[in-house]
């Protein structure tokens, strides 16, 4: 095999050896550092993003929470304020009710009252101007022909006839 | 028909001596010196380009560091780091050298045993001066495996100490026999599809095809091999079992 023909082996190891160094040294020095540099940078940059992202992330769910729970809050506050205006527009309405029908029969009844007195009142007064009445008529018809006892029995029995006209619910 | 191994033979182009020593410049010698350069233009245009969104020649240079990082944290962890220069010098001048090999005309550098031989041994003296510097004489354990009864020590250190030996042999034959034997497989198909003509010649033709993307799978391979068993056993020298 022409591989092992130790004519060439001093020529190939040397350069070998000179060609591999150089390599080493270019790539040790000058090549490697900046390529590894800008890895290790974007790796950095990366995970930073990538942790950034995950408290942000975590903060926002928190928020979330937190709003959440105030809104359930709220509605809760809502649903109880209106409940109690509820049941306040509802006693107030039955308080205002109560009120207006006590009011309502103590009218009824102070008229009544007003009317049966006026009733009365009227019932007296056509009673005494009846009798007043009759007994003038009766002067005049009859002057001086009869005696007082006549008179009197006249009259009565003048207003006997006369109030059980008007009054017939009358006692 | 033409011979196959006539690819590998090698003619001084131009002759040197220094100090009696013949170092005259030949093909593969050649083609070391194209390696290196591509490699060196590869790797300082994309890390003279640092950008966070990264160029494509940037992504393909750090696409390859991180590989070789890759190998180097899976084998020897966080500490092997500062051999990743090293490593991935290895890694890149023997992908470079088999890949350029594949080129027809060119000459595959790594198809010489004396060149892998090199890198294999100095791989091998490296990860025994790197065990001895880190552990002193205590690094001669790694001859007798954990867990050995006693009685078996008088044999189990000659067979380590064998199949330590065989590291280096190993290591440099692997790749030389496969850069070789790709290449033979190659030259002999060609010399059938020559000698073939076109009646049956298009049937070797076709071979040569799939053959030669298999031989560039292979150029990668043997270049990840040859640098994770450096890594292994750099990393055994660290760590001790």
């Amino acid at each position: 095999m022409p591989q092992f023909d130790t004519h060439f082996f001093s020529s190939l190891i040397f350069w070998e050896v000179v060609s591999f160094g150089i390599l080493f040294w270019v790539l040790y020095k000058f090549a490697l550092p900046p390529i590894v540099e800008a890895l290790e940078t974007r790796e950095r940059k990366i995970r930073d993003s990538i942790e950034q992202a995950e408290q942000n992330r975590a903060t926002a769910e928190q928020r979330l929470r937190e709003y959440e729970a105030k809104l359930l809050g709220a509605a809760r506050e809502v649903e109880a304020i209106m409940v109690e205006a509820k049941t306040k527009a509802q006693r107030l309405l039955e308080d205002n009710e109560q009120r207006l029908r006590a009011e309502s029969a103590r009218i009824r009844e102070e008229t009544t009252q007003e009317i049966e007195r006026e009733r009365r009142k009227a019932l007296q007064e056509i009673r005494h101007k009846t009798a007043d009445l009759a007994i003038l008529v009766a002067e005049k018809v009859l002057a001086r022909s009869l005696t007082d006892d006549d008179h009197r029995r006249l009259a009565e029995e003048a207003l006997e006839a006369v109030g059980e006209n008007p009054s017939k619910s009358q006692p | 028909m033409e011979d196959p191994l006539h690819p590998f033979e090698l003619h001084a182009l131009i002759p040197l001596s220094l100090f009696g020593l013949d170092i005259s410049l030949n093909k593969a010698v050649v083609m070391m010196f194209v390696a290196v350069a591509l490699v060196i233009g590869l790797l300082v245009r994309a890390g003279s380009s640092r950008q966070l969104v990264p160029t494509r020649l940037q992504s393909l240079a750090e696409i390859l560091v991180e590989f070789i990082r890759g190998i180097i944290r899976e084998t020897m962890g966080q500490e092997g780091m500062r051999f990743f220069p090293l490593i991935s010098s290895l890694f890149l001048f023997i992908l470079f050298c088999n890949l350029l090999g594949l080129i027809p005309g060119s000459y595959t550098v790594t198809s010489q045993l004396v060149v892998t031989g090199v890198f294999a041994v100095g791989v091998y003296t490296l990860s025994v001066v790197v065990g001895f510097r880190l552990h002193g004489i205590r690094f001669l354990s790694i001859l007798v495996p954990p867990g050995t009864p006693g009685w078996l020590i008088p044999l189990m250190i000659p067979i380590e100490l064998i199949s330590h030996l065989a590291r280096p042999l190993s290591l440099s034959v692997r790749l030389f026999a496969n850069m070789t034997a790709g290449h033979v497989i190659l030259g002999v198909l060609f010399g059938l599809t020559i000698a073939g003509g076109l009646v049956i010649g298009w049937l070797p033709f076709a071979f040569t095809v799939a053959l030669y993307a298999l031989e560039l799978g292979i150029a990668f391979i043997q270049a990840y091999i040859f640098t994770i068993l450096t890594c292994v056993y750099i990393g055994d020298a660290i760590h001790l079992h």
